[in-house]
């Protein structure tokens, strides 16, 4: 291998290669006979037709080079003839890092064309793994993998706002359907089902656990929710850590067995059930007793069994389906989303090409936490674009928080004007709830829900001028005083000026961003304390402002928002904010 | 869930939780070279301690792998914070750097009068020390150090879940003699 000298890391990635080959790995390092079928089935060449580096059999080759020359014997011995090449340089693993990173999200369309049944996704993610054993790694999968391995799940939640969000669902339900039933049951012992969830549901969007609740609720379901551990997504699939996989799958797994809990239920993501279901138990080393289903199966079964009643008029829009990749390649979850669409849909046209064969959302692979690649990501979906154009859909359906967020990307960027949803949130807007008999109680004044908003003074910040007058005027309707900044100079303006209750902040916008508003509040002693709700077009940005060594925003949102999820945040960013005054008082 | 000993009449416990969350003087950060808090238990550090522990840390600049410093801890239950630089990802000379890291903490502490102070698992799970590795070095160094002339009468390690805490204690039982 000559004298050439190997940096401290390059050594470190070679050495650990040779304990994380298995057998299926090496018949993919060793299969391709670079007859180019896989070209075609990725989105990421399809965008970009002239550049031959997306090519999976090119993309694996930067990976196969380093395995023939040094655990092959036909590298070993002939290097010129099969391209065998060491690693040297630490700039070297750099370019691997952007490769096995920024160009491919790991979404095994190409096996599935491969004749030679190469599984390049999974030499992928190995070497992915190797990069992050020696630190080279995209800056936004440090923050992910560290938050998991040390908050215990991927956003960064801490216990107090879990537990707190999950209170402040339960007193919604409560007051929506009028009955203390209804809440959401936390560390229950002998519950039949254990419910776990996506750290985003609780950060961004908190109304699939409550309508998750709803539908538990009406099917007399005995349930419950940790209080921690609770987090069955697991980013070790997408870093390539198999310690860490197999960390969080193993908290999970032991809060179940704790709880008595008699399944695991894991709500609509697609790593998260393929890695909680499939893979974490092999990467935790432990045999898993229980039962474990995806939440798309249960509330089949809810309808099936007959323990939930569904009427499919309540979703008259035209809606088509998603599959994500790991759910239906890689799970072969596919037929039972579209069975309880039909249930609940009336409406439903498929997407081409479908199940098995769909094409990535393009944020899989956990694209989304790596901003340096946001540009080709998002060139890349352009064919996944065209497929849901096709459709003619006004709103597309997916069971996977990651293809909620990519595909929410590529609509805004595509300008599709879609929405996207979940089957918990079809099913739930579809479910009957049967009248209970109310017992009276004594008379208390509730405050019309027009003026749930009055006496507060809200501050609309956003450059464009369309998405204030729509903010504004939710918020006015519910009879809040409302003033409007249209750059970030103006809101440090009127927020100094105006001291208001709240205030919704967009982050992209010329001249001073909303990071550096948020920044500027977050250190005067005069607005430091005033909530503040971030609403933005850029999720990407959402680091940001939550990588910032001050006090997260009190909200966030993503656009595009609706009027309920508009009033819903609002109302309970403003709540929180007076029971904390109240508490401090 | 918790293991206890004495050395020379200090008390040196295991227990099993969040660190950040802990009620006790004074608790080990495994930081970044430039102290920046970042992810992880930085951000329960940001959120619960508030932004005066991060504006703290701009006085000491960057520090080399082993050093490490003290700062308040805001608003957290603990009174202050030791952020130490420990070997990160496969370092060279990862078992005695981490070593030397836990020492500088202790020195650290004995200098600013600290009594009681918690560890983490020292390197494990996200810097990638192979958690067996962090519970010798970690338990070794600390019982070494109690068993010598110092003021620190409480020290505790807080393991984060049963893959921290099974190893660290069987470690601690041959330690305790048990």
């Amino acid at each position: 291998m000559g004298n050439r000298k190997r940096s401290y890391k390059a050594e470190k990635v070679i050495e650990r290669m040779g304990k994380k080959l298995n057998r299926q790995m090496v018949a993919s390092l060793v299969a391709c006979v670079h007859c180019g079928l896989c070209t075609e089935a990725c989105h990421y060449v399809l965008a970009n037709p002239g550049d031959p580096t997306y090519a999976p059999a090119y993309k694996a080759d930067q990976v196969r080079k380093f395995f023939k020359r040094h655990f092959d014997w036909t590298g070993r011995i002939l290097p010129w003839w099969v391209k065998a090449k060491s690693l040297y340089t630490d700039e070297e693993l750099n370019e691997l890092k952007d490769t096995v990173f920024g160009k491919c999200t790991n979404c095994r369309r190409c096996s599935l064309n491969c004749p030679m049944g190469v599984d390049y996704a999974t030499f992928n993610r190995m070497a992915r793994g190797l990069l992050v054993s020696v630190g080279v790694m995209p800056e936004g999968v440090a923050i992910v993998s560290k938050d998991q391995w040390e908050i215990g799940n991927q956003m960064g939640v801490l216990k107090e706002d879990y537990v707190e969000t999950l209170d402040w669902l339960s007193d919604e339900l409560e007051d929506e359907l009028g009955d203390p039933a209804v809440r959401i049951p936390i560390d229950k012992m002998d519950a039949d089902v254990v419910y776990s969830i996506n750290p985003r549901e609780i950060k961004y969007d908190p109304r699939t656990i409550s309508d998750a609740a709803k539908i538990f609720y009406v099917a007399g379901e005995n349930w419950t929710m940790p209080s921690e551990c609770w987090d069955m997504t697991n980013f070790g699939l997408f870093s390539g850590d198999d310690d860490l996989g197999g960390a969080v799958g193993r908290r999970l797994y032991e809060k179940v067995v704790e709880l008595r809990g008699g399944k695991l239920v894991i709500s609509e993501c697609g790593h998260g059930y393929r890695s909680t279901r499939c893979e974490a138990p092999n990467w935790a080393g432990m045999d898993v007793e229980f039962e474990m289903e995806s939440s798309v199966l249960t509330m089949l079964r809810y309808i099936k069994e007959g323990r939930i009643r569904v009427d499919k008029t309540k979703n008259k829009i035209p809606v088509t389906f998603h599959d994500s990749c790991n759910n239906a390649r890689s799970c072969g979850l596919f037929e039972e989303p579209r069975e309880l669409l039909s249930l609940v849909v009336e409406d439903f046209r498929e997407m081409y090409p479908n199940r098995a064969e769909n094409y990535c959302c393009t944020g899989g692979g956990g694209a989304m936490s790596m901003s340096e690649y946001t540009p080709q990501r998002l060139k890349s979906a352009v064919t996944k674009a065209n497929q849901m154009k096709d459709t003619g859909a006004e709103i597309v359906v997916t069971s996977c928080h990651n293809c909620v967020d990519g595909l929410t990307d590529l609509i805004r960027h595509y300008k599709l004007g879609m929405q996207v949803t979940q089957l918990v949130n079809l099913v739930a807007n579809a479910v009957v709830v049967e009248k209970k008999v109310a017992v009276p109680v004594e008379a208390v004044p509730v405050m019309a829900e027009d003026n749930v908003l009055k006496g507060y003074r809200i501050l609309v910040t956003d450059d464009e001028p369309d998405f204030v007058t729509f903010v504004s005027a939710v918020l006015e309707d519910h009879g809040a005083s409302v003033s409007r900044a249209y750059s970030g100079d103006e809101a440090l303006e009127l927020a100094r000026r105006e001291k208001p209750n709240l205030i919704t902040l967009d982050i992209a916008m010329p001249g001073k961003s909303g990071k550096e508003v948020f920044e500027e509040m977050r250190a005067d002693s005069d607005l430091k304390r005033i909530p503040v709700c971030i609403i933005t077009g850029r999720p990407e940005l959402r680091r940001l402002i939550y990588d910032r060594p001050v006090p997260p925003p009190e909200g966030y949102m993503d656009k595009p928002v609706t009027e309920d999820g508009l009033l819903l945040n609002v109302r309970k960013i403003l709540e929180t904010a007076h029971e904390k005054k109240s508490s401090e008082a | 869930m918790s293991d206890q000993l004495k050395i020379n009449s200090h008390s040196f416990r295991l227990v099993k939780g969040d660190i950040t969350d802990l009620e006790i003087e004074s608790f080990v950060y495994y930081a970044r070279n430039d102290l920046l808090l970042g992810a992880g238990y930085g951000t329960a550090i940001s959120v619960r301690g508030g932004p005066t522990v991060q504006e703290e840390l701009k006085r000491f600049g960057m520090l080399q792998t082993t050093e490490a410093v003290v700062s308040s801890a805001g608003e957290m239950k603990a009174n202050f914070i030791i952020h130490a630089v420990g070997p990160k990802f496969q370092e060279e000379g990862q078992e005695g750097k981490l070593r030397s890291t836990i020492l500088n903490c202790l020195k650290k502490a004995e200098e600013e009068g600290i009594k009681a102070i918690a560890f983490p698992a020292m390197g494990v799970g996200f810097y990638g020390v192979p958690v067996k590795t962090s519970a010798a070095i970690t338990l070794k160094t600390i019982s070494e150090y109690l068993s010598g002339d110092t003021r620190i009468n409480d020290v505790v390690v807080c393991l984060l879940d049963m893959r921290e805490y099974k190893p660290f204690h069987e470690e601690f039982m041959s330690i305790s003699g048990v």
